[in-house]
């Protein structure tokens, strides 16, 4: 959204392509920022309000780009639109999920909760418009919804388009998505129901989530209150992802404060880590932490998790390398601080682009197509949003040299 | 051997890690560890570690060299291989404890009498005396390593597994009269000979 | 005005229809709101509805609407109508979602939806036409300075040239490449992130100098900075004292750091021999070329010891508080030079936790690959002079010990430059306008290091964020200063390496770009992004009591010889804090005045006394607390239908004047709802919501003259997320009232 809205703000005309159904990404998927423990939403709010306002952006979801052809000024870009079924007649007055019964995983709650197969993803979604889910359009039910809608906004019949685009140049803010888990094994992230990621435990914490913002565990709906964060699962490492994340740290410190915040002195966070990489100005969030008598640190990576049997606990086994002291320690949830991948690991990218050895986006070897935000390193917000400025300014000198070279 | 233990130290001086990287097995890794402490707590045994793999690699920087040398902590690896699939960084954990235990035992400031260097000892001249492994002096040798009293008890307390190995055709009771060799026993004692040479020379201990 | 039309459009869809007397409302528009043209449709945001108020607008010289239908947060673009003067009266989420359900509820649901009818169309009844902006002529400058020529203030300039604008380059030393051009490497910004890479410096000060966009002035420093985006006045001087003066139209100031002094670190060597920080390691590496590391005595270094964090990272109030980011990657480097030209160098970087995320840890690993030892350990005693010594706590094997070395690298900070701190100068200002005559000397001591020299109202610089950084507060808007036109880039906005730094310069340079355009078009800049609306004042009402100049958090507003305000509209955002503070009223915009707001409370129909049914002005920040009533609605989350809601742009634009119009019209409590406000303030108009917070702590005195409760206005802090929590906040709050009985101001409105 960020590179989009700087450069249709410097009047360019911008294409913004979102592959879900709303704009927002991963932040709309977070309780709090750190370090202002301030809600991602605020902002996401100015930029909603600046794109409806924006003439120079077209935003397109649900739309997926399949090629990219030619070179820097004059790409021939090809996009995948997949069917939505609900056209922009809809007000999203909500008709449509009332006459629905089935549920689909609800993708903004990671899966923690259910939504109707009729819905809107989210309080903040922009467009504001539901999506019909693929699994009911050629039913009974996808006609309940579409005979429920007063507005002729469901077309059932609705296909997947493929739409050309002559562009000069493109910003790839493709994000990243959190390590698969299930690839840790002996953290049993797919065995036990008490050990969760660090993106569901947004989901836990927020008011918007599946539990109405109260830190219960998934395995029976307990009140977790001792709460384990296990730093690097799967970041800084070999076997997994070679790169360090960058926001897990202060990710894990700013969940501390969730815990502190549901359960006040009657909480207890405990981060194991290898370095503390609270970077920078971020420095004085953690000495905040460290002060906190419900916050302590122990310098380890876990080395594995068990369960116990009788009360449904993970059991965290390692040794604190501060001096060597071996611990089995017991708690109600353990939260895997998962690193960052780059979403488009495993995607098939146009030949000219530059990956790293950790599948992030240097650019292309003309220059016309850049890196932004975490698609470019592992970022935080703010760095995510300065890169992306920067991106910007870069597709904007290659659509001026391209013209001038053009015109000259 | 305290020779060899002295020309090291004259060769080295204060520079432990450089020794361990030239004449310790896959000892070139060990400047990789990050202190994370994985291999420490995925050892089944880790309690009985005085020194935590990570800690040794750590002292190893710090040039503990006696500490380590006569630790008898890395005699306490059971090859699991937990540690080296679960190390971030890949080192070979493993290879390097038995790097080091060997480097000890050559250098003869192995700890005397641990038992699991008795038992690779026994072991040992067990394989290259035919070739191959004499299940039965093997155990014989183990079991009577205490002395005549101790050994008797073990085999008593054993009787009915060798019984049961006897039963299953696992253990040759005729074995006890020497048992039989490999084929080229000559050729396969030229062979580790030469293998000895070319690890010496490797290591750094040829003359 | 006689070409003014006004029309009232309501929307029936969404099931407003079902539940409301849409007929009803209607008449109320046409009766009471006074609108010309008063139409119904069941489904106003389609196509076929956009296009019946095109056509009055078209056809039937429609110039003002009232839109009333779903929030002004939905379907926005279908009700845009950039020529007229537009309203929303918000009959959904604000009404048929927020109460709840059920015939009971019908009389005060349909109370509720006539009173916004009646509100929307009092609004657009004080709106005036947008005009486009007619002061934006003088502001068509589109250079850009830049201060500083360091690698982030090379990077903006290029940056810019390279987008087709104009730059003028101002350093104060007589060369480009500032701390960059120090040192022997950097640290790598693209794969393989395995080895140190020549700096590149000297490619890029020939590139800038080459370019005929840029103007380089070398040993030059800007004495004053006058005017605005889009019309800035620089005055240059040169050190041999010559002068000169550059219009520009948008500044970015790159002015770098300096390390922190280790004099200050007795402790850890500083100022003894062989005791250098990262610069002197540069230097002593630069000088050796490639070949083995020399100290300053000549020998050889043999074994070095890298002390991180030197004066970082320190909580005891002596040292920098922070950590500044690159000094473990910079160690990493440094460590490197030793190892590249002699792998026999003993290297040891003694850190507590080493910090280089992303693919900084490749370049960790590549550093172990050479050899490099990492000792995670706390220094506490450093000696120098021919054989260093340091002592420290190893934090692994937990013992106390030391280590020897030929020499001893401190990694310390980065200080930012980043000119006079206005906390202090505010401050020293105020007594040196008194007529103090120590303050008037201390004010122009306090000026030599101002890096801008802004002839503003509110200071020579920009303002600082936390630890001296010119940063902005916003997680989301790294560039938002709060000087319109003025981005910070570089280790002066954040303590930061060079990768970022260039990344950072880059933003910075698209950001003043922008800028420059806003400023042609007479556009606003952000959060408001291209508002066209400006801030207009009846200088003859003034009192000259300076409140807005003072109170204005972007530093906007000026005072002529006669201490009137000037507004200087391309640095203006748009809050309408002004408006809020102004106690004669006389700051408005052409869409929000204390008109549009006073005239909408001014429009509710107070029940009598006897009715039992009380009304409560909510005022709420457009961007958090209405959102989050909006979504209350979205969620039926049901809330009372006694509370008549307006949206302000920011609660630092809430004028008094509307607190006491509501009471005297017989309103029973008053609720301001606005951001978090303190030292993690998330209003996005930096401190609009602090403003609302001390002027309603002042409002007591006003109450008790009228005779009424504290308790009758309240300020809240409501955050986007807060959907349940404001809907009870208003349910407890009616409760409350209740409890208190209604107004005694009550029909004396």
């Amino acid at each position: 959204m960020t590179a989009a809205l700087e450069a249709a703000e410097c009047g360019k005309q911008v294409i913004l392509v979102e592959k879900t159904p709303t704009l927002g990404g991963r932040t709309a998927q977070l309780y709090r920022y750190f370090p202002k423990m301030c809600h991602p939403t605020c902002g996401m709010e100015i930029n909603l309000k600046r794109i409806k306002g924006n003439p120079n952006v077209r935003v397109m979801t649900m739309t997926e780009v399949t090629e990219v052809t030619g070179s820097r000024g004059n790409y021939a870009v090809t996009l995948k639109v997949a069917p939505r079924h609900v056209n922009e007649n809809c007000t999203a007055c909500g008709d449509c999920g009332k006459a629905v019964a089935s549920e689909i995983a609800d993708d903004y709650n990671y899966g923690l909760g259910k939504v109707k197969a009729a819905y809107l993803p989210h309080p903040m979604a922009y467009p504001q418009r539901y999506v019909i889910d693929p699994s009911i359009a050629g039913t009974a039910e996808g006609e309940a919804a579409k005979a429920a809608c007063k507005y002729d906004a469901i077309d059932l019949g609705m296909k997947e388009e493929s739409v050309q685009l002559t562009v000069g140049a493109v910003v790839w803010a493709t994000g990243w998505r959190p390590y698969d888990a299930n690839k840790i094994q002996p953290y049993g992230y797919d065995r036990y129901a008490n050990v969760i990621t660090s993106v569901e435990f947004e989901r836990l914490a927020d008011p918007h989530g599946p539990t109405g913002g109260k830190i219960l565990r998934p395995g029976d709906g307990k009140e977790a209150k001792n709460i384990a964060f296990i730093q690097c699962a799967g970041s800084r490492d070999e076997n997994h992802l070679r790169h360090c994340s960058r926001i897990c740290c202060m990710a894990s410190l700013k969940q501390t404060q969730y815990v502190r915040e549901a359960w006040g002195d009657e909480g207890k966070s405990t981060v194991y880590y290898i370095d503390i990489r609270a970077i920078d100005r971020f420095e004085d969030f953690y000495q905040m932490v460290q002060k906190d008598a419900t916050v302590s640190f122990v310098k380890s990576k876990v080395a594995r998790i068990a369960e116990n049997a009788a009360n449904g606990n993970p059991v965290l086994h390692g040794v604190d390398t501060e001096g060597y002291h071996r611990y089995a320690t017991e708690h109600d949830l353990v939260v895997l601080a998962v690193g960052m991948e780059p979403e488009v690991t495993g995607v098939k990218l146009p030949d000219d682009i530059i990956l790293d050895s950790s599948n992030f986006i240097e650019g292309s070897k003309d220059g016309g197509m850049i890196g932004a935000g975490a698609a470019s390193s592992p970022l935080d917000v703010n760095r995510a949003v300065q890169s992306a400025t920067a991106a910007s300014l870069k597709a904007i000198q290659v659509i001026h040299k391209t013209a001038s070279t053009e015109a000259a | 051997m305290t020779n060899a233990n002295q020309q090291a130290v004259a060769r080295y001086k204060n520079n432990f890690l450089k020794e361990v990287e030239e004449r310790v097995e896959e000892g070139d890794m060990v400047k990789m560890c990050m202190q994370c402490g994985v291999c420490a707590g995925s050892c089944p045994l880790g309690s009985a570690w005085e020194h935590s793999p990570q800690k040794i690699f750590m002292m190893i920087r710090a040039g503990k060299r006696d500490e380590v040398l006569q630790s008898d902590s890395m005699w306490m690896c059971t090859s699991c291989y937990n540690c080296i699939v679960r190390c971030p960084r890949q080192l070979p954990i493993t290879h390097i404890m038995h790097g080091l235990a060997n480097y000890a035992h050559r250098l003869g400031i192995a700890p005397k009498g641990q038992p699991t260097r008795e038992f690779a000892k026994t072991f040992w001249n067990n394989l290259i005396k035919r070739g191959r492994t004499n299940e039965l002096t093997l155990t014989l040798a183990h079991y009577f390593a205490n002395g005549i009293g101790p050994g008797i008890k073990t085999a008593l307390n054993m009787q009915k597994i060798g019984l049961g190995m006897v039963m299953a055709g696992r253990l040759n009771p005729m074995e006890i009269f020497g048992g039989h060799s490999v084929k080229d026993l000559k050729g396969f004692h030229a062979v580790l000979a030469k293998a000895k040479e070319i690890e010496d020379r490797k290591k750094g201990f040829a003359a | 005005m006689a070409d003014n039309k006004f029309a009232a459009y309501i929307c029936s869809g969404c099931g407003i229809g079902d539940t409301m007397d849409v007929a009803g409302l209607e008449k109320i528009a046409t009766r009471e709101g006074k609108m010309t043209v008063v139409k119904n449709h069941p489904f106003l945001c389609n196509a076929e509805g956009v296009q019946m108020i095109r056509d009055d607008i078209a056809n039937e010289g429609v110039t003002h609407l009232c839109i009333a239908a779903c929030s002004r947060r939905a379907k926005a673009e279908a009700f845009a109508f950039p020529t007229a003067a537009v309203s929303r009266a918000n009959l959904r989420e604000g009404v048929l979602w927020a109460v709840a359900e059920g015939a009971d509820h019908d009389e005060i649901r349909q109370e509720m939806a006539e009173d916004y009818v009646r509100m929307g169309c009092a609004e657009v009844k004080k709106m005036k036409l947008p005009e486009g902006n007619p002061n934006k002529g003088d502001a068509q400058n589109k250079r850009i300075l830049v201060v500083g020529g360091g690698m982030s203030g090379m990077t903006a300039a290029l940056a810019a040239a390279d987008a087709g604008y104009e730059a003028v380059l101002v350093e104060k030393t007589g060369a480009l490449g500032g701390f960059a051009s120090k040192l022997w490497k950097r640290v790598p910004f693209s794969s393989p992130y395995a080895e140190p890479q020549a700096t590149g410096v000297e490619e890029m000060v020939a590139k800038v100098t080459g370019n005929p966009k840029i103007k380089v002035h070398l040993n030059t420093t800007v004495t004053e900075t006058a005017g605005s985006p889009g019309r800035f006045k620089i005055n240059l001087a040169q050190e041999s004292g010559s002068v000169s003066e550059e219009s520009v139209g948008a500044i970015v100031q790159a002015s770098g750091f300096t390390p922190y002094d280790m004099a200050k670190l007795p402790e850890l060597g500083g100022g003894q021999a062989n005791v250098v920080d990262q610069a002197g390691l540069e230097a002593l590496a630069k000088s050796a070329n490639g070949s083995a590391i020399k100290r300053a005595d000549g020998k050889e270094v043999k074994s070095v010891v890298f002390v991180q964090c030197a004066g970082q990272r320190d909580d005891s109030g002596t040292h920098l508080p922070y950590c500044s980011g690159h000094c473990c990657a910079t160690s990493i480097k440094q460590a490197m030079y030793f190892k590249d030209a002699n792998p026999d160098v003993d290297t040891v970087v003694m850190y507590t936790d080493l910090r280089v995320p992303g693919m900084g840890e490749d370049f960790y690993r590549s550093a172990q690959q050479k050899g490099v030892i990492f000792t995670k350990g706390k220094a506490s005693k450093v000696s120098g002079g021919d054989a260093c010594k340091v002592e420290f706590k190893d934090l692994i094997l937990d013992e106390e010990t030391s280590t020897d070395a030929d020499l001893v690298v401190l990694a310390t900070g980065q200080v930012a430059n980043a000119g006079v701190n206005l906390d202090d100068w505010t401050e020293v200002n105020t007594k040196a306008e008194g007529g103090d005559e120590a303050a008037k000397t201390q004010r122009t001591e306090m000026k030599t290091i101002s890096v801008l020299n802004l002839n503003y109202r509110q200071g020579p610089d920009m303002p600082q964020f936390k630890y001296g950084f010119a940063d902005s507060h916003f997680i989301c808007f790294p560039y938002e200063t709060r000087r319109t036109g003025i981005y910070a880039a570089g280790p002066t906005r954040r303590p930061m390496d060079m990768l970022q730094a260039t990344e950072d310069a880059t933003g910075a340079a698209l950001k003043a770009i922008q800028a420059v355009e806003n400023a042609s078009q007479g556009r606003a800049a952000h959060p408001r992004a291209w508002d066209l609306s400006f801030p207009s004042a009846r200088l003859e009402g003034c009192t000259q009591c300076k409140r807005c100049t003072v109170e204005c958090p972007f530093g906007a507003i000026d005072e002529d010889e006669k201490r009137f305000p000037v507004f200087n509209e391309q640095r203006c955002r748009r809050c309408g804090t002004c408006m809020g503070a102004c106690p004669v009223r006389v700051i408005s915009f052409e869409n929000y005045s204390c008109d549009t707001v006073g005239s909408q409370i001014k429009a509710v129909n107070v029940p009598d006394e006897d009715e039992e049914k009380p009304r409560i002005l909510i005022l709420a920040c457009e961007n958090d607390a209405y959102p989050a009533l909006d979504m209350a609605g979205v969620q039926r989350l049901s809330y009372s239908a006694y509370v008549r809601a307006i949206p302000v742009r920011c609660l630092g634009s809430v004028n008094t004047i509307w607190i006491t119009d509501a009471l005297n019209a017989g309103y029973d409590g008053v609720m301001m709802m606005g951001c978090k406000k303190g030292d993690d303030y998330q209003c996005h108009f930096v401190k609009g919501s602090e403003m609302a917070y001390y002027r309603m702590s002042k409002i007591g005195d006003t109450l008790k003259q009228l005779g009424l409760e504290p308790e009758r206005v309240q300020t809240q802090e409501v955050a986007i997320t807060d959907n349940a929590r404001v809907a009870k906040l208003i349910n407890d709050y009616v409760e409350q009232l209740n409890e208190m009985g209604p107004s005694p101001m009550k029909g004396f409105g």
